[in-house]
């Protein structure tokens, strides 16, 4: 898989493991993000302090590096939710067809149809805030995506020599679904998780922006670039700095897709 | 066209079903249900007992679930929403005020997205590989990436603060001056918002018509054309990017619940009195007849979007109608 990678995509393989990397020596940077100082607040970039500080004068690099960690697995673990629940009705609808599909895929455009940070913002405020509530309410609303996608994957895939031999063979539809069609599919998909990544990363980000993310203590990207707006006239760089981290991120991961669907459709899947 | 048509409408009514079902749903995330029964929200922000008994009441909360949803459903077909918890006017007349701004920044949005998105896309994909279309997916590529509330603080860091081109926030400047001055004023405090709004959507939508002008340039029509005589241009837009287009109008409709979702953001960093930001505050404000209300029009909206662009791709392409 990484072989057929074009340049770019190992850039970004190498992007996405150097973030995760920052993220496991983060814990090292803790004690810096968290110590307050109000005599430094609000000072510019410098030698001591090379993204500055902020309005409580915590050092500004240690707070990205520190939510590293909590952007990227909220990601990981809220596109896995999305993929899980996205593959589980989007391979029903697929495999099974007739009343069934019409059924799914009805359901499947109805959640389509609203905008999702609509969903997203209702979700996440009106349950009681904790990370497994931003998880939830960014996996339950951006599934429809991944069915789709492997709606139609599966569609293609299971009138295949392969899947009618299974059939023939007596295996029933769950062991059909996850033996035979899901390794098959599972290019596809991956193609679809890394780009849900990204979607879950941003998605929190904004979520935590609005102020109804994560809880507190806790502060990731876009809690770090909440504050912001209200220095906007005097302290540019708490906006640019948390930003970049975030928008590196992203890029990385979307290139990282991006390559992955070229691998697995242009290189031909073998 | 009349078959067509009539298929296509009673599909939409499973949707639009499901549509009401999954807002009643949304309702009983609210206090005083089941699913918020471990208590309130964030902290510092605990439903009163007096809002709570108001849903109940308004809700029909202490009614079996079958009965709740008959009433919801009654209350939805005479497009009654409720009345705002925040300051008792109805629901519908909030939003009537609220639509002209978000109409405004999110009709500007498209039509600067698909002014853009098409000639920059035909012309990448006119070309494929060449040095327009390098250079144009790497700009497209890093605008997809960037998230919106980044966007528009640094354009409002260098615009606004730095060189103090354009104002921060707001719709208009106090007092807002006269004649043509005030419409002067309105588009300088347009431009911030819209420019954040647009730059995304152009970018998913300019690679989509690239795509599609780069798979119907290689078809037999085009080189057919070509063939004739007829200058690459004329090859490009009279033939290639007429068929790129037609999966493109259908596509049209699933750009509202992204620009609506953009404006929830948009709205709230510049200070835009449109949907988005009376969503965000009905949220924080807990103001659920609102917040059902807006969800209710958002996702109708969109279904009738989509709607309307299956119907305009029926009527261009004449093959769509005689599969249905």
């Amino acid at each position: 898989m990484i072989r057929r990678l074009s340049g770019s995509g190992r850039v970004a393989l190498v992007v996405v493991a150097l973030l995760w990397l920052v993220a496991a020596v983060s814990p090292l940077f803790a004690e810096r993000a968290s110590e307050i100082r109000l005599d430094e607040r609000l000072r510019p970039p410098s030698l001591a302090h090379p993204f500055g500080t902020d309005d409580l004068g915590r050092d500004l690099a240690a707070r990205v590096v520190t939510a590293t960690p909590i952007s990227l697995a909220i990601g990981l673990v809220a596109a896995a939710v999305s993929l899980l629940v996205g593959f589980g009705i989007g391979a029903a609808a697929g495999y099974f067809g007739g009343a069934t599909d019409l059924l799914l895929s009805r359901l499947i455009e109805v959640v389509l149809c609203f905008p999702v940070l609509f969903l997203l913002l209702a979700l996440a405020a009106f349950l009681p805030p904790s990370p497994a509530t931003v998880v939830l309410a960014i996996g339950l609303t951006t599934w429809p995506s991944d069915a789709r996608y492997a709606r139609a994957e599966i569609l293609k895939a299971r009138n295949l020599d392969y899947s009618r031999a299974a059939r023939a063979a007596g295996a029933g539809p769950a062991r059909i679904l996850l033996r035979h069609l899901l390794p098959n599919a599972l290019p596809p998909l991956l193609v679809s998780a890394a780009f849900g990544v990204s979607w879950a990363i941003l998605a929190e980000a904004a979520l935590s922006f609005l102020g109804v993310g994560l809880p507190a203590p806790a502060s990731s990207w876009g809690g770090i670039l909440s504050a912001a707006p209200a220095y906007i006239e005097e302290a540019w760089w708490l906006a640019l700095f948390p930003g970049l981290a975030l928008f590196a991120t992203v890029s990385a991961y979307n290139l990282l897709a991006e390559s992955l669907r070229h691998a697995t459709t242009e290189a031909g899947r073998t | 066209m009349i078959r067509y048509l009539v298929r296509r409408l009673l599909l939409a009514i499973p949707t639009l079903f499901g549509i009401v079902v999954l807002v009643f749903l949304l309702l009983h995330l609210a206090p005083g249900s089941p699913a918020s029964a471990v208590g309130s929200p964030e902290a510092g922000r605990r439903v009163s007992a007096a809002a709570r008994e108001e849903m109940r009441k308004l809700y029909g909360l202490d009614r079996p679930l079958p009965e709740r949803f008959v009433r919801w459903i009654g209350r939805v077909a005479r497009f009654d929403l409720g009345e705002s918890f925040v300051d008792r006017r109805p629901v519908s007349e909030r939003i009537r005020e609220a639509l002209p701004a978000t109409l405004a920044l999110n009709g500007l949005a498209l039509f600067f997205t698909l002014a853009l998105a098409v000639p920059v896309g035909v012309a990448a994909g006119g070309r494929p590989e060449g040095p327009f279309d390098r250079a144009s997916a790497v700009v497209l590529f890093a605008l997809y990436s960037m998230p919106v509330f980044w966007a528009a603080l640094l354009l409002q860091t260098l615009l606004s603060v730095e060189l103090g081109w354009l104002p921060l926030y707001g719709v208009s400047s106090d007092p807002a001056p006269g004649g043509i001055l005030g419409l002067a004023d309105r588009l300088e405090h347009l431009a911030l918002p819209v420019t954040c709004l647009t730059y995304g959507s152009l970018a998913f939508f300019a690679r989509l018509v690239r795509a599609g002008v780069v798979e119907a340039r290689s078809q037999d029509f085009v080189t057919a054309a070509l063939a004739r005589g007829l200058s690459r241009r004329q090859a490009l837009w009279r033939h290639a990017f007429r068929n790129a287009l037609l999966p493109l109008v259908t596509l049209l409709g699933l750009l509202l619940p992204g620009l609506l979702s953009g404006s929830v953001i948009v709205e709230r960093i510049f200070a835009w009195p449109g949907l988005g930001r009376l969503y965000f505050d009905s949220i924080l404000s807990r103001d659920y007849p609102v917040v059902l209300g807006l969800s209710l029009l958002g996702g109708v909206a969109t279904l009738a979007a989509t709607l309307a662009a299956d119907i305009a791709a029926a009527i261009v392409d004449p093959r769509l109608r005689e599969e249905a």
